[in-house]
């Protein structure tokens, strides 16, 4: 093949491509599923209540003349889909890997975007541990920003997980929240079939745009759904 | 949440050096979003998480908590403030609607409005607030300290002496403190005397019965309301306030007691003020509850040997009362610690006091055989494929001026999801081609696979083109027309991470506009492009961002043609023609200078 003829990538995908080399050299399966999602597995399911904040308005596509419907605000619904499945069909413990497009309903800027990618990721099983999700977390960071990545495991809240985590990551001089992570609340196992007293696993979410602000040094996440190639600089 | 360190200092005087205050924030508690030195003083915004707004949006429940993290001494304030002695009250309340949990009201006679005493000006304004008056600063410094929001009605403006809380009436007006008219609905929960609605409850005061320089006798209520009723009405209203903020996290309404004697301990300072009795109305009497916890269990979730000690010591420090039998805690739950319930609460609580850095990193190694997804290994092999082809690959919005699904209350003037992903290609196509040198490309071809709307299903497609046309098809019609070979290439996710991405960095283009000059040179068969081109780069200066790019060579008459191409972009501002053809013209004299070369 002639290289100088190949068409160029988008960094986004290329990134996506990394990270499930990643993922599934760790044992993941690849999950996808819908953009337009039911609230039900984009937040009932989860354990974001009827009068959660995120549910507002300012934050959540909701979609005229179709009730319970959104555009999913993470890919958390796919991988919880998945485990759902994976629970009927006896397949645990088990491990999914989602990379795709998010919404969120907010006025853009250099850091913010009504759309990005996200990176959602799950492990369910009789003893999965918090220090499982560090170290899958640490391994893949360290795959693709390179062995000296700095990293911080720090509290953070988020419904669907009990402890919940934030992931930071040094860039630079500064410190930058790259994914919220934690272990699965009861009430989301419960609510996707499987028993809390027997199982328990860890999830997490962030989004890939940050990934490449920090390995490229990106300037603005805008760009990336500008349809401009001189993005394609990889 | 803004917070002061001298105030927290009160609380905890052995409270660590500031700079060692951060990182315990940051790695015990929350993230610090920043850090302000003033002159005598240090402010710490924190981003308090909504698990902990019911005791973390206050001075005191921060002091607790680093007191508990550290193991330093917590100075109980509740011994601080005199308690006045109280004469007999006329005052009724009456909670009418169950949104009401808990309502204290206490009568203070005879109060001199004036300035606060300048510690309490200070505190305020180290957290950005601004002093209003002595009886004002009270309320907000009880609130900034506990928690607790409070409000002061001027008692004289209200129609008898007696409190109704109820829901409002539908299209009931009130003017709120700051001079806005808000309509209400019957579902807004209100603080009203027998003919006037005084407050939104847990929202905002009105002016009805505002407090003012001539104000001689007050209202000090201190109440608790059901956070969903509160935020919905915040919503409606539009009127987010530190009160609202507090009340729809969901406050304990045992604070209320603690609160009502702050309040109260601090007018007494002020000196002169006649107090009556508190009337507490208490319907939503918030129940004691117990939770059980193993230290098994909170080692198997957080992955790390918890012992029976280091969770008692964690007990102690944070004051919590516990019972430890038969390798079983069972702790009373603190009542402002709303967060509390289950067991994983208890890990979480165990994880973060000791530092989620203890917990060592492990790789798990499960028992599980993922399977192939079938849709993305088609998305791969559809990619793979255009890219091999010499398509480029571009994302664009989801969003459109028109389409079949639409969405409601977009922060952004596109309201609906695309039904194709031509339109945008298009555009993109355009834009590229205008690029087209600056991205050194022959011609341009590009593609997009993504989601698109229909009415009543979203599927994914495939569209590529270049300046002939755009294609565009479903993934599943994208795959079908391709060659068999083509899909049994294997995907993802199969060999090395790409060693060459990580020394890369992204360079940002020129927001200036690029001048494209061409060259083309005769010069006798033995001499290479490479000459050529060094004579070129030996000349062109800074300001060529692209090139020289050798687009055309051939042979006539045993003499070589090769022609280059340069592309002209400052990153500071817009170059005029003149000094490109300045530059051109010097290339020229260069290459002339080689008697046997010849410009074309």
């Amino acid at each position: 093949m002639d290289n100088n003829r190949k068409g160029k990538e988008h960094p986004l995908s290329i990134l996506a491509e990394e990270a499930y080399k990643v993922f599934s050299d760790m044992g993941f399966e690849i999950a996808t599923g819908p953009e337009l999602e039911s609230e039900w597995y984009n937040f009932d399911a989860l354990n974001v209540s009827k009068d959660h904040p995120a549910r507002d308005m300012q934050d959540t596509f909701f979609i005229k003349n179709q009730k319970e419907k959104v555009l999913r605000t993470h890919t958390t619904n796919v991988t919880a889909r998945a485990i759902e499945k994976a629970g009927k069909e006896g397949r645990l413990p088990c491990a999914f890997i989602s990379i795709g497009k998010v919404f969120r309903n907010e006025a853009t800027d250099s850091t913010h975007e009504m759309q990005f990618f996200q990176t959602d990721g799950t492990m369910v099983g009789e003893d999965i541990s918090i220090a499982d999700l560090k170290g899958v977390l640490t391994h893949f960071y360290k795959k693709m920003l390179g062995d000296d990545v700095q990293m911080e495991f720090r509290p953070s809240f988020f419904p669907f997980v009990e402890p919940g985590l934030e992931v930071w990551l040094r860039f630079g001089n500064k410190w930058l929240e790259v994914m919220g992570a934690g272990m699965l609340h009861p009430n989301v196992l419960k609510n996707l079939g499987l028993d809390p007293r027997k199982v328990q696993g860890f999830a997490f979410g962030g989004g890939l745009d940050r990934v490449a602000i920090v390995k490229w040094g990106i300037s603005d996440i805008r760009f990336f759904y500008q349809g401009d190639l001189r993005l394609n600089q990889f | 949440m803004k917070i002061s360190y001298n105030w927290l200092k009160w609380y905890i005087p052995e409270i660590p050096k500031t700079e060692k205050l951060a990182d315990i924030f940051n790695c015990h508690l929350c993230e610090v979003e920043s850090v302000e030195k003033k002159t005598d003083d240090i402010i710490f915004d924190l981003n308090i998480l909504p698990n902990r707004a019911h005791d973390l949006l206050s001075h005191q429940g921060i002091a607790r908590e680093l007191a508990g993290q550290l193991g330093i001494d917590f100075k109980d304030p509740t011994e601080m403030y005199k308690i006045p002695e109280p004469g007999s009250t006329n005052l009724k309340i009456e909670i009418k609607t169950d949104k009401c949990r808990r309502y204290m009201g206490r009568i203070v006679r005879n109060v001199k409005v004036g300035s606060s005493p300048d510690w309490v000006v200070k505190h305020l304004e180290s957290i950005g607030q601004r002093s209003i008056s002595n009886i004002v600063d009270a309320t907000n410094i009880v609130m900034y300290d506990s928690g607790q929001p409070c409000h002061a009605f001027d008692l004289d403006k209200l129609e008898g002496e007696k409190i109704i809380i109820r829901l409002a009436k539908e299209g009931e007006i009130m003017m709120t403190l700051d001079g806005k008219e808000v309509k209400l609905s019957s579902v807004d929960m209100v603080i009203a005397d027998e003919k006037n609605v005084l407050a939104v409850a847990g929202v905002k005061g009105g002016k009805i019965a505002e407090v003012n320089d001539n104000t001689k006798n007050i209202l000090i209520e201190v109440a608790n309301f059901d956070p969903v009723s509160v935020r919905g009405t915040s919503k409606r209203l539009g009127i987010i306030t530190d009160s609202s903020k507090r009340f729809e996290n969901d406050l304990s309404p045992e604070l209320c007691s603690y609160a009502m004697r702050e309040i109260s301990g601090l007018l007494v300072e002020y000196g002169g003020f006649k107090f009556e009795e508190v009337i507490d109305v208490y319907p939503g009497k918030q129940e004691i509850s117990k939770l059980s916890f193993s230290a098994g269990k909170i080692s198997k979730i957080l992955g790390l040997n918890v012992s029976v000690k280091e969770i008692e010591d964690i007990l102690k420090r944070y004051n919590f009362k516990y019972k430890n039998t038969a390798n079983k805690f069972e702790i009373t739950v603190p009542p402002m610690r709303l967060d509390l319930t289950i067991e994983e609460d208890m890990a979480e609580e165990i994880g973060r006091i000791l530092g989620y850095d203890k917990i060592k990193p492990k790789i798990p190694s499960i028992d599980f055989k993922p399977k192939e997804n079938e849709i993305y290994s088609k998305i791969g092999q559809a990619r793979n494929k255009l890219l091999n082809e010499g398509y480029s690959e571009v994302m664009t919005y989801a969003f459109r001026d028109e389409g079949e699904v639409e969405v409601m209350a977009s922060a952004s003037d596109k309201k609906f999801l695309r039904t194709n992903l031509t339109d945008r290609l298009k555009e993109s196509l355009k834009l590229n081609q205008l690029n087209a040198p600056l991205l050194e490309m022959d011609e341009i071809k590009i593609f997009e696979i993504g989601t698109v709307f229909k009415k009543d299903k979203e599927e994914i497609n495939v569209a590529y083109g270049d300046k002939k046309g755009i294609k565009e098809m479903s993934l599943d019609e994208f795959c079908k027309s391709a060659s068999p070979e083509f899909l049994q290439e294997k995907v993802l996710p199969l060999g090395d991470l790409r060693q060459d991405l990580i020394e890369q960095k992204f360079k940002m283009w020129s927001i200036y506009p690029f001048i494209v000059r061409d060259i083309a040179v005769w010069v006798p068969e033995n001499v290479s492009s490479k000459d050529v081109e060094k004579i070129i780069k030996d000349n062109m200066g800074e300001l060529v961002v692209r090139g020289p790019r050798l687009f055309d060579q051939f042979k006539k008459d045993g003499k070589n043609s090769y022609a280059f191409r340069l592309v002209f972009q400052s990153y500071e501002r817009t170059l005029k023609d003149e000094e490109v053809n300045e530059i051109m013209v010097k290339i020229g004299h260069k290459i002339s200078e080689n008697s046997s070369w010849q410009i074309r």
